[in-house]
């Protein structure tokens, strides 16, 4: 147990599924948005702290088997829904990032009864009313990193994380992650019209997490979001990008934390 | 061998530096540039030189299909496949092709194309193709089911050209209660099929399992050869082995009175090589549309993209031939001997080469290159 997680697969619907676990107390599940699993990074350590943190590769992604029949996000909440039954959990928190927050307003959707407290950052899933939610599958790498923060300088592991050139494995898993991204994204893209809707029936405490600056998926869906979910909190990060938990990690960890 | 007209029915109106001024001269290059009016007359201009090719010996008439794009007006190749049918009385109609994993109704395609062949009364050669990357982009059609979709729509249009209907179809991709279109092919059981590639193995092996012509594309010769050799391979597999009628060659050509006069009217094809093939990365390989075997397989056989080759680079790497007719029957006889092809596919237009130098090229070539070709 490296750094106080560990990196193992788990077999649960049917699927082998990769994840890293670590902490102690309430469950926390933490969805990763369309580049991937990042790893386990500062806001995932400081979290598990007070929660056991669940960070899979979602399947198709990663390390993770790729089912044949997931072939959208609703399948992929389907899929979550049957691996939380598998591996004994209820009551659970659930944090999404990006298209892995489009993901979790879906399972929330679906089961509400199984989840605890939703957080929502910088998510996909619903279409914005004005700017459009930018093409990821049309930029280059390089275009899209640039796109995602507001300023790399204040994301104290930005060079970790993009600083050298990607190995061959690494390269390679980039493009299973496209891949399977545009798989379940493609049409309509990053967002399920049904979404503005089925969010009416959630009742659950929820945190929405924007940064301002988002220059992936407008603020705009923050208000969406909401506007659709009774009782939510917003937050607006201010001189923050898209990946608020990597472009500031501690301001963000301090607005999650007394949330959930 | 047989010998094939084509061009790409470009739309080359405007200066080049204005394309130059976007990513790509595909996808995104703004549609204010077009001008129906001019198009009309180039429309006018290109099916006269269709018509025209027929006419001095040509034995087919190869035209295909882009979108977004000046480099390709035809966007419909039924539409022009139709129009030929019924502008020509002898040759060969080859669409190369229809866009299979980008179309939604592939019963319509089916009769289209059988539409096609019955006005030509049977003339028509029925090219399936994947698409460039841009057309995903263009139809907005998920470029991970790219081959997926182009294998079950063109198992749908067999059985719809070869299985008296009604029938049902419930697929994949494709869904269709009723499938029963009273125009069918006069070519029993179908038109023959042909399919273009450039290198993905898959694309081969699948054309030779169907006893399906594979024509390589502006290939290197050798790559050409590798290419005809795999399929080989692959026909040996299930139990046949291939003729001539199985492989063709497609490259660009300009004939002129002399040498001299053909270097300076050839330059045309710079347009064609260069900026169709321009734009980022994204535009061409959406995500899942090229496996990885193939994407390596590509990069090791043509280690520089067409529109970095010289003009010289592109005459010696065989891609566009250019010389008086005496200096291009020669080429040509060097590649139909060393590919062993039994279908050329000569794109003898380009960019802003005018309809005059067009129509003297298609008169060289169907008067003396083409004949020397049928000798032996």
């Amino acid at each position: 147990m490296a750094d106080g997680y560990t990196d193992t697969f788990v077999e649960v619907a049917e699927t082998n599924l990769r994840l890293l676990r670590g902490g102690q107390g309430e469950p926390l599940l933490i969805l990763h948005g369309a580049g991937g699993n990042r790893g386990w990074l500062r806001y995932a350590q400081s979290l598990s702290r007070r929660f056991q943190v669940y960070i899979p590769d979602h399947p198709g992604f990663g390390k993770s088997d790729q089912p044949e029949w997931i072939a959208s996000v609703p399948d992929l909440a389907c899929f979550y829904l049957w691996a939380l039954e598998d591996l004994g959990l209820s009551r659970v928190r659930v944090m999404g990032l990006s298209m892995g927050g489009w993901l979790a307003a879906e399972m929330a959707v679906l089961c509400p009864q199984l989840f605890e407290r939703l957080v929502l950052v910088g998510a996909a899933g619903v279409k914005p009313t004005q700017g459009e939610i930018t093409d990821i599958f049309l930029l280059s790498p390089a275009e899209l990193t640039a796109k995602m923060f507001h300023d790399p300088k204040q994301a104290p592991e930005y060079e970790q994380l993009y600083g050298a050139q990607p190995t061959p494995e690494e390269q390679d898993l980039r493009t299973r992650n496209n891949e399977m991204a545009a798989r379940i994204t493609w049409k309509p893209y990053m967002h399920d019209p049904r979404l503005p809707s089925l969010l009416r029936r959630l009742r659950m405490p929820t945190l929405i997490v924007w940064g301002r600056e988002d220059a992936i998926v407008p603020v705009n869906c923050a208000e969406i979001y909401h506007q659709n979910i009774r009782g939510s909190q917003l937050v607006i990060m201010e001189q923050c990008g898209h990946v608020p938990p990597i472009e500031k990690p501690q301001q963000f960890v301090n607005i999650v934390s007394e949330f959930l | 061998m047989d010998v094939y007209y084509f061009t790409e029915m470009p739309y080359a109106e405007f200066p080049e530096s204005e394309a130059e001024k976007f990513p790509s001269m595909r996808l995104t290059f703004p549609n204010t540039y077009f001008d129906p009016r001019l198009a009309s007359e180039l429309f006018r201009r290109y099916l006269d030189e269709y018509q025209y090719a027929e006419e001095v010996g040509f034995d087919g008439l190869m035209i295909n299909e882009h979108h977004n794009t000046p480099s390709c007006m035809d966007v419909e190749v039924n539409i022009t496949g139709g129009i030929l049918a019924r502008i020509t009385k002898r040759a060969n109609i080859l669409i190369l092709g229809n866009l299979l994993p980008t179309t939604d109704n592939p019963v319509r395609l089916a009769e289209e194309i059988a539409m096609v062949d019955v006005i030509s009364g049977g003339r028509l050669i029925s090219g399936v193709v994947r698409g460039i990357g841009v057309e995903s982009w263009a139809t907005n059609t998920n470029p991970v089911y790219n081959r997926e979709r182009f294998e079950e729509c063109h198992d749908l249009l067999i059985k719809t050209w070869t299985t008296p209907g009604p029938f049902r179809w419930e697929g994949k991709h494709f869904h269709f209660r009723v499938v029963n279109p009273w125009m069918v092919p006069i070519q029993k059981p179908h038109p023959p099929i042909w399919v273009p590639g450039t290198g993905s193995p898959e694309t081969v092996e699948w054309a030779a399992r169907r006893r399906y012509t594979y024509a390589a594309f502006l290939t290197p010769l050798e790559v050409a050869e590798d290419l005809f050799k795999l399929y080989h391979k692959h026909a040996e597999e299930v139990g046949y082995t291939p003729g001539p009628e199985h492989f063709a060659f497609m490259i660009c050509c300009h004939v002129n009175d002399t040498d001299d006069k053909a270097q300076e009217e050839g330059r045309h094809f710079l347009w064609r090589m260069g900026h169709p093939l321009r734009g980022p990365q994204a535009y061409f390989a959406p995500p899942g549309y090229v496996s990885r075997i193939a994407a390596l397989m590509t990069s090791r056989r043509r280690p520089k993209p067409l529109n970095q080759l010289s003009y010289q680079e592109l005459q010696e790497a065989n891609h566009l031939i250019v010389g008086s007719p005496e200096t291009v029957i020669k080429k040509l006889r060097h590649i139909k001997e060393r590919l062993g092809i039994g279908a050329l596919l000569l794109e003898a237009q380009a960019g802003q080469m005018s309809h005059q130098t067009t129509m003297r090229s298609i008169e060289l070539l169907g008067r003396e290159v083409i004949p020397a070709l049928k000798e032996l």
